[in-house]
């Protein structure tokens, strides 16, 4: 008699239990319009005072212990063979400058869109794939678990690598960036998106090559309505 | 000496420039920008493996009035594509893939105009697969196509087996006097295909084959394409007649009297097989109209592209190595930014072509007289569909020891 009600229950949840496809990689979803939140994101200049001063704490430590360096180089400037930190600061800030992303993210790749950049593209399955190389730098994305990585190396050597992250509630972006050149110290930026609701897209486009951007108007569900033109 | 400017004052707006124009404008900016930042940058270019030594101005060899017994028909099969599967792991190489495969429908329908307009042959097919009613077959695998070269490996085999050629053929655009990407801008339909002397010399050394069969030999292997035929529709009253010297190549050992009952209903279906092919050929013909302009404009970016990234290889190599510095890693930033950003905007054209041609495949690949499937796999149902009647209009076939 008691246990008719709870077997009742127990049924209802299993019915609501999503069914996995096995043959699908699972993975978060990213997807979705992302505005930088200042607040909670790392200041460059901040972040750069905070490494230098844990960097002269160290090698004071170090010279009190008469130890030699152990480890990372530590360049504050000069122009050696590795990066110093000051620029390589800087260089995490100017490619760190976007206040939106787009995400969008299919079952088989995520394209994270960001104003003024190239787009970053990489797939969901599980072997780490190079997704660019040219004689100005090469790319190549995987995953960590849950978090999304691109590598790129610039030809110099100066590697730039962006760990994304998002929150079990979806509604907080991390993205990690460090920068790093040689064996000097990495420099590491924070930044934390939250997200907000864009607008839904008006019209829905088609590349094509001789017409250009074939597009057409979209109602509220999404549809297509018919008033194509093209935009070339 | 060229002023050095920094690409960071340049981005966001410039960007913004550039995707609101159209294509062919942003090729030439795109050098333009990339040559803005010259500064500290290498890095090692993939090994070239050098193409074999192109063609130069081929004539076609036509004739006015050509001898009706040395017409051979001609089957061209639609063409292998490159396996390149190193390129369709990447995720632009599955629409580089994409392109590929078109091209496969479209290449041979180019030889077959060739041939056609040499006046040598008798009738010229682009067909899905192998088809024993035909004299020749010509196949052919795709191994470079782009806007700056083109290479193909042609095989060709007549009914008997005879290899006729099986060779390499490289032709390259930059042979060509006149500018592609104008041409194609001021009219994409009259537009002449940069390698057309690849298919001239194709057909020039098909015509060279041919002519050195004298009359008997050209006669057997009519002969041996029409038992081919009549033994794939009735094996049991047919194989006979076929067999396979010491040197492999296939000879009619008899032939059925000329007033045979069967060969005359062999006849009858083949006349209907060829009016079946026929009408897959104007398929193949129809998705040629379709495709051209799109291709010819494809081409001339792919041309541009691939000029652009010699030319960004040639200043990588030139630059400097080792410059540090706050301007120099964001010069070095910007040039990979730029490159990826172009390098994705032609993706974005790869995928356009494939959006524009993709009515025509579709097109291609619809059902004909109730059959289903590719084109392909309507061609082996119509060929099943040709023995069922067969055997239905002969009667059982007769017991043989």
């Amino acid at each position: 008699m008691i246990l008719l009600p709870l077997l009742g229950q127990a049924a209802t949840a299993a019915d609501n239990i999503e069914i996995l496809d096995l043959d699908r990689t699972l993975r978060p979803d990213f997807s979705g319009a992302w505005e930088k939140d200042f607040n909670r994101s790392d200041r460059w200049d901040q972040e750069l005072t905070r490494q230098i001063e844990q960097m002269q704490r160290l090698l004071q430590s170090q010279s009190r212990g008469g130890g030699a360096a152990v480890g990372s180089a530590i360049n504050l400037g000069g122009q050696g063979g590795g990066g110093n930190i000051v620029d390589l600061a800087r260089l995490a800030e100017f490619i760190s400058r976007q206040t939106t992303m787009q995400i969008r993210q299919t079952d088989s790749q995520v394209i994270i869109e960001r104003e003024g950049e190239a787009a970053l593209v990489c797939g969901t399955q599980l072997d780490a794939m190079e997704t660019f190389t040219s004689p100005f730098g090469s790319e190549i994305c995987g995953w960590d678990r849950r978090q999304l990585l691109f590598r790129i190396t610039l030809p110099e050597g100066t590697g730039i690598l962006h760990r994304f992250s998002v929150s079990d509630d979806k509604q907080w972006l991390n993205v990690a960036t460090q920068i790093s050149r040689g064996s000097s110290t990495p420099f590491n930026l924070i930044q934390i998106f939250y997200r907000y609701d864009a607008p839904p897209e008006s019209y829905s486009c088609r590349q094509t090559l001789s017409r250009g951007n074939v597009c057409s108007r979209t109602d509220s569900t999404g549809d297509d309505d018919s008033d194509p033109f093209a935009n070339p | 000496m060229m002023t050095v400017i920094p690409l960071p004052i340049l981005d966001m707006n410039v960007l913004q420039a550039i995707r609101s124009m159209p294509w062919h404008l942003r090729m030439p900016m795109r050098a333009v920008l990339l040559s803005l930042s010259l500064a500290s940058c290498a890095g090692p270019s993939p090994p070239a493996i050098p193409p074999p030594e192109p063609l130069g101005p081929v004539d076609l060899q036509t004739a006015q009035n050509p001898v009706q017994d040395r017409l051979l028909d001609v089957g061209v099969l639609v063409f292998n594509a490159p396996d390149d599967g190193a390129a369709s792991a990447q995720l632009d190489g599955r629409v580089v893939t994409e392109i590929a495969e078109k091209e496969t429908h479209y290449l041979p329908y180019v030889l077959r105009n060739t041939l056609v307009e040499s006046n040598q042959w008798g009738a010229v097919r682009v067909l899905p697969q192998d088809d024993p009613s035909v004299d020749l077959i010509v196949r052919g695998t795709i191994i470079q196509s782009d806007g700056l070269g083109l290479q193909l490996r042609i095989q060709a085999q007549d009914s008997t087996g005879r290899e006729w050629i099986n060779q390499v053929y490289y032709d390259s655009s930059d042979l060509e006097p006149v500018r592609l990407d104008e041409e194609v801008a001021q009219s994409p339909t009259t537009f002449v295909d940069p390698f057309s002397d690849i298919y001239r010399q194709i057909a020039n050394d098909l015509l060279g084959r041919r002519d050195a069969f004298d009359a008997a030999e050209l006669e057997n292997i009519k002969q041996v394409s029409q038992m081919r035929y009549a033994a794939e529709l009735s094996p049991e009253t047919f194989s006979r007649t076929l067999e396979a010297g010491a040197d492999g190549l296939l000879r009619t050992t008899s032939l059925p009297a000329r007033d045979d009952p069967m060969l005359q209903r062999v006849a009858t279906m083949k006349l209907r097989h060829h009016v079946f092919i026929d009408t897959v050929d104007e398929y193949y013909a129809a998705l040629y109209q379709e495709m051209q302009p799109v291709y010819a404009l494809w081409r001339s970016y792919s041309r541009e592209q691939i000029r652009e990234t010699e030319a960004d290889q040639r200043e990588a190599a030139r630059s400097s190595r080792g410059s540090t510095g706050f301007t120099a890693l964001s010069q070095s930033y910007n040039r990979y930014k730029w490159a990826k950003i172009y390098q994705q905007e032609f993706a974005e054209l790869a995928e356009g072509f494939n959006n524009e041609v993709a009515p025509a495949i579709l097109e291609l690949n619809r059902q004909v007289h109730g059959l289903s499937g590719t084109l392909e796999e309507q061609y082996v149902q119509w060929r099943g569909i040709l023995r069922e009647i067969f055997e239905l209009e002969s009667g059982p076939a007769p017991v043989t020891e």
